[in-house]
C-alpha cells in the first residue's frame, strides 16, 4: 500500500510539475495524473480496509471525535471565509493605492445607466492578468459591473468584433455600446465609463486660425488630449475659424480660447464682446509676450494681465528644462470651486506664464485669484527670460508677491450671469503637460465652472506609468554579495559544522 | 505549560541539530537570491536594447507597457518563490511526525502531561516559526534590492506576509501528511503532492463547468498567494489560510488519535 501510494503521489507531482514548467496539458502530465489518481484511489482503498481493525468497542468513539472534529474546523473554516468574503474587507498596501477607487470613479459608477460588463482578454501567463482582474473585480464591488475573462485567441469573433489586438485588454459593454481599454488601470477605465455613462454637458466653441493651440494636434505642442478629455466629459467641440465669427452661435456653453499668436479681427473680438454681454461664458488660455485683443476683453471684466514673464524662484529647475524658475509649479490655491481638492501636495505645473492683476468692474461681480505662484514670484520684462534654461534671473527692485496664474470671475448682467476663466499658460494643458500633476483636472474643472456644471468637479484618477528604468547592476551586485550570497554561505556553514559536531558526537 | 514549553524547545533543538534544516535554508535562500539576480539582468539587458537609438530611446513610448520592474523581475520572482516553497518546506515537515514515528520516540511524549491537542500545536508552532525564518532569510535580498525601485514598504510587508501565509499554508499540510505517514519518504512525497495540487486548479478548468471552475479556484493557494504580491491585503485571504491551518491541525490530531487507537 506504501509504495502505491508513493507511486501514486510522485506520478501527481511530476505531472503537475510538467504542467506549470511548460503550460502545456501535454501527454505525459495526462498519463502520470491518470496513474497516480489511480495508484492513490487503491492505496486508499487499502488502507481503508486496514481501518476495519479499529472498529472495536474502545477505538470507535475516539475516532468518530476525531472525524467530529476534522469536520467541525471544516465547516468552521469554510463558514468564516465566506462571512468575511461577503464583507469583502481588503487593504490596498501598494505604494500608490492602485486598487482604492477615487471619488470621482465611484460616482460614475453610481450614475451608469445600467450593468456593464467587463471582459478581461489575456494571455494565459501574461503576468498583468492577475492585476487587472484585481481591479476589475474592485469596479465590480463598488458599481454595477459584471466580470468576465477570455484567454486571448478563444473568442476570435467577439476580438474582431471589439478590435481586440494585445493581451491585457479590457472591454467594457452597455448594451449595444462598447468601450475598449489597451492599458487597464483606474484612470483609464474611469474614461472609458465616463464615456459609457454618455452624459451630454455643453457644447464649445474653439476659435482657429490666429495661431491658437490645435485641438487635433497630437504632438507634444498640440492639444488633442485636452479636446478628448473634454469629449469624455461629455462636450461637443465645435471649431471655427474667427476671422468668420460674426456672432457665438446661440447653443454655445462656452468658449475656449487656447493660445491665440496673433491678435483677433476686430469682427470675432466684438462677436466675443457681444457674446459675453449676454451671459456668455470664455475659457481663456494665453501666454506671455502676445497681445491677442483677448487681454483687452480680459481687462474690460477685470483681468488685467500685466506685461512680463513670471518668475518664480521657488520652482527653480522644475520640468528639467529651465532653472531661472519661469516653469513655475503651483501649490497655493484659493477656496474655489475650480481648485475644490488642490491642495499644497496637489501641485500644477506651467511652462511660461504671465500673471493677473484683479479689479472689479462692478461692486457685485466676483473675482477669485484660483491658483497662485510663490510669494517670492515677480514678473521679468526681459522677453529672453522664457528661453533663459540655466542661471537665476534677478528681481531687480521688482515687487516679490503672490501672483495669480489661473483666475476666475462671475459678473451678473442683464443678458445673465457672465463666468470667465482665464490662464497666463497655455501649455500646461497641451500634450506635453495635460497629464502633468493636478494640470488635468485644474483645466476640466475650470470648463465645468464655466458652464456651471459643478456637480462634474473632481480629482481624476492618476495614469501612473509603470516603472521602466533599469536597477543599476553594480548596487544590485553589492545587493548579491552582502545579502544574497552571504546569509546562504553562513547558513551552509552552520549546518556544516552541526553535521560534523554530531557525527563526531 | 512548563510541559508544552519543554516540547517546544525539544522541537527546535532538534530542528537546528540536524542539517536538514541549514540546507533547507540555504537552498531557498540561494535559489530566490539568484533568480531574482539573472531576472534583473535580463531586465536590464531588454531596456537597454530598448534605449538604443534604433528603438526609440528611453524618452519615447518604445518600451512597451509589460516591460517593467514589477511584471518583468519581481513579480516572476515571487512566483518561483512560492513554488519553490512547495519543494522545501515538505522537506522540513516530513520528519516532525514520521521521524518520531518511525524512532518510536512519539510514545514517550504521549506518556506527558501533554493533550495530543497541544502535542499537535506545539509541533505545528514550531515550524511555523521555521517558515517564517525561511521567509525572511529568501525575501531579504530581493526585498533590499527591489525596494530601490520605489516599490514601497508597505507593499513589500504585503508580499513577505503573503508568502509566509503561502509557506504556513504548505507547512500545515506537510505537517499533516507527516502525521499519517510511518516514513519520511512518503510524507515528503505526499506534501509536495498535495502543495502541488493545491496550488492551482487552472488546468482544470477547461474540462469542468464554470461553477466548479470558480469553487476550485476558492479553494487554490496560487490565487490568495497572488493577491498579497500584488499589494492586496484581503481578510478574506488571511481566513482562508487560517482556516487551512485549522483543518490541518485537526486532520493531525486525528492521526495522532488514530495512532493512539492502534491503527
Amino acid at each position: 500500500m506504501r509504495e502505491l501510494a508513493l507511486t501514486g503521489f510522485l506520478a501527481i507531482v511530476f505531472g503537475l510539475g510538467a504542467f506549470y514548467a511548460t503550460q502545456h496539458f501535454g501527454a505525459f502530465s495526462i498519463v502520470n495524473l491518470v496513474v497516480g489518481c489511480v495508484a492513490l484511489v487503491i492505496a486508499i482503498a487499502l488502507g481503508a480496509r486496514r481501518l476495519r481493525f479499529v472498529g472495536g468497542r474502545h477505538s470507535r468513539p475516539v475516532i468518530l471525535r476525531g472525524l467530529l472534529l476534522i469536520v467541525g474546523a471544516l465547516v468552521l473554516a469554510v463558514a468564516a471565509e465566506r462571512l468575511v468574503a461577503s464583507a469583502n474587507i481588503r487593504f490596498d498596501w501598494t505604494f500608490e493605492r492602485r486598487y482604492e477607487l477615487s471619488p470621482a470613479t465611484l460616482k460614475v459608477l453610481a450614475e451608469l445607466p445600467g450593468e456593464v460588463s467587463a471582459t478581461l482578454y489575456a494571455h494565459p501567463g501574461d503576468p498583468r492578468r492577475r492585476r487587472t482582474r484585481l481591479l476589475i473585480e474592485q469596479l465590480a464591488t463598488a458599481g454595477p459591473v459584471r466580470t468576465a475573462e477570455s484567454d486571448l485567441g478563444d473568442s476570435p469573433r467577439d476580438e474582431d468584433r471589439f478590435g481586440v489586438s494585445s493581451s491585457n485588454t479590457v472591454v467594457l459593454q452597455l448594451g449595444d455600446r462598447f468601450e475598449r481599454v489597451d492599458r487597464p488601470n483606474e484612470a483609464t477605465f474611469y474614461e472609458a465609463l465616463y464615456r459609457l455613462r454618455s452624459v451630454r454637458t455643453g457644447t464649445l466653441l474653439l476659435l482657429q486660425g490666429e495661431g491658437e493651440g490645435d485641438p487635433l494636434d497630437e504632438s507634444d505642442l498640440g492639444y488633442s488630449g485636452l479636446a478628448a478629455a473634454l469629449q469624455t466629459e461629455g462636450y461637443e467641440l465645435r471649431s471655427v475659424v474667427s476671422a468668420a465669427l460674426s456672432e457665438v452661435p446661440e447653443d454655445t456653453d462656452a468658449v475656449v480660447l487656447i493660445a491665440p499668436q496673433r491678435r483677433l479681427l476686430d469682427g470675432a473680438l466684438g462677436a466675443l464682446r457681444r457674446y459675453l454681454e449676454r451671459g456668455g461664458r470664455l475659457v481663456a488660455l494665453l501666454e506671455p509676450g502676445v497681445e491677442s485683443g483677448v487681454e483687452e476683453l480680459l481687462a474690460e471684466y477685470g483681468l488685467a494681465t500685466p506685461e512680463g514673464v513670471l518668475v518664480d524662484p521657488a520652482s527653480g529647475g522644475a520640468g528639467g528644462s529651465s532653472s531661472a524658475g519661469v516653469d513655475p509649479v503651483a501649490y497655493n490655491y484659493q477656496e474655489h470651486p475650480i481648485s475644490k481638492g488642490l491642495n499644497s501636495r496637489r501641485m500644477t505645473y506651467f511652462s511660461g506664464a504671465r500673471s493677473f492683476t484683479l479689479r472689479k468692474p462692478r461692486p457685485d461681480d466676483q473675482l477669485s485669484a484660483v491658483v497662485l505662484s510663490s510669494p517670492r514670484a515677480w514678473l521679468s520684462d526681459d522677453p529672453s527670460a522664457l528661453q533663459r534654461r540655466f542661471g537665476g534671473l534677478e528681481p531687480d527692485g521688482a515687487p516679490q508677491t503672490y501672483h495669480p496664474l489661473v483666475v476666475a470671475g462671475r459678473y451678473p448682467r442683464d443678458g445673465g450671469e457672465v463666468r470667465i476663466v482665464a490662464s497666463g499658460d497655455s501649455d500646461f494643458a497641451s500634450n506635453r503637460y495635460l497629464r502633468v500633476l493636478y494640470n488635468l483636472d485644474l483645466v476640466l474643472n475650470a470648463v465645468h465652472w464655466a458652464v456651471e456644471r459643478e456637480s462634474e468637479i473632481t480629482l481624476r484618477p492618476k495614469i501612473r506609468d509603470t516603472i521602466q528604468f533599469p536597477l543599476p547592476l553594480q548596487n544590485s551586485l553589492r545587493t548579491l554579495y552582502s545579502v544574497g550570497l552571504l546569509l546562504p554561505e553562513l547558513l551552509l556553514i552552520a549546518g556544516g559544522i552541526v553535521w560534523l559536531r554530531r557525527r563526531v558526537a | 505549560m512548563t510541559a508544552l514549553l519543554a516540547l517546544i524547545r525539544k522541537e527546535f533543538v532538534s530542528l537546528f541539530g540536524s542539517p536538514t534544516a541549514y540546507l533547507t535554508l540555504t537552498m531557498v535562500a540561494l535559489v530566490s537570491a539568484l533568480i531574482f539576480f539573472d531576472h534583473l539582468k535580463l531586465y536590464n539587458q531588454i531596456l537597454f536594447v530598448y534605449s538604443t537609438p534604433t528603438m526609440g530611446g528611453f524618452s519615447s513610448d518604445a518600451i512597451p507597457d509589460h516591460i517593467n520592474l514589477w511584471d518583468r523581475v519581481f513579480f516572476p520572482v515571487m512566483e518561483t518563490l512560492g513554488l519553490t516553497l512547495i519543494g522545501a518546506v515538505p522537506l522540513i515537515t516530513m520528519r516532525v511526525f514520521a521521524e518520531e514515528r518511525a524512532r518510536g520516540t512519539d510514545e514517550l511524549i504521549v506518556s506527558t502531561s501533554l493533550t495530543p491537542t497541544s502535542i499537535v500545536a506545539g509541533k505545528f508552532a514550531v515550524t511555523y516559526l521555521f517558515v517564517t525564518l525561511m521567509m525572511l532569510v529568501s525575501f531579504v535580498y530581493p526585498a533590499t534590492a527591489i525596494e530601490r525601485g520605489g516599490i514601497g514598504l508597505q507593499h513589500l510587508a504585503a508580499t513577505f506576509a503573503g508568502l509566509t501565509l503561502h509557506g504556513i499554508a504548505i507547512a500545515s499540510i506537510g505537517l499533516a501528511c507527516s502525521a499519517f505517514a510511518s516514513s519520511q519518504l512518503v510524507a515528503a512525497v505526499s506534501g509536495w503532492a498535495v502543495a502541488f495540487v493545491l496550488w492551482d486548479f487552472s488546468w482544470m478548468y477547461p474540462f469542468v463547468s464554470e461553477g466548479v471552475a470558480k469553487f476550485l479556484d476558492g479553494i487554490s493557494l496560487h490565487p490568495r498567494y497572488g493577491s498579497f504580491a500584488e499589494g492586496i491585503v484581503s481578510l478574506e485571504h488571511l481566513v482562508y489560510f487560517a482556516g487551512l491551518a485549522l483543518v490541518a491541525l485537526a486532520v493531525s490530531r486525528f492521526a495522532f488519535d488514530l495512532r493512539r487507537v492502534g491503527a
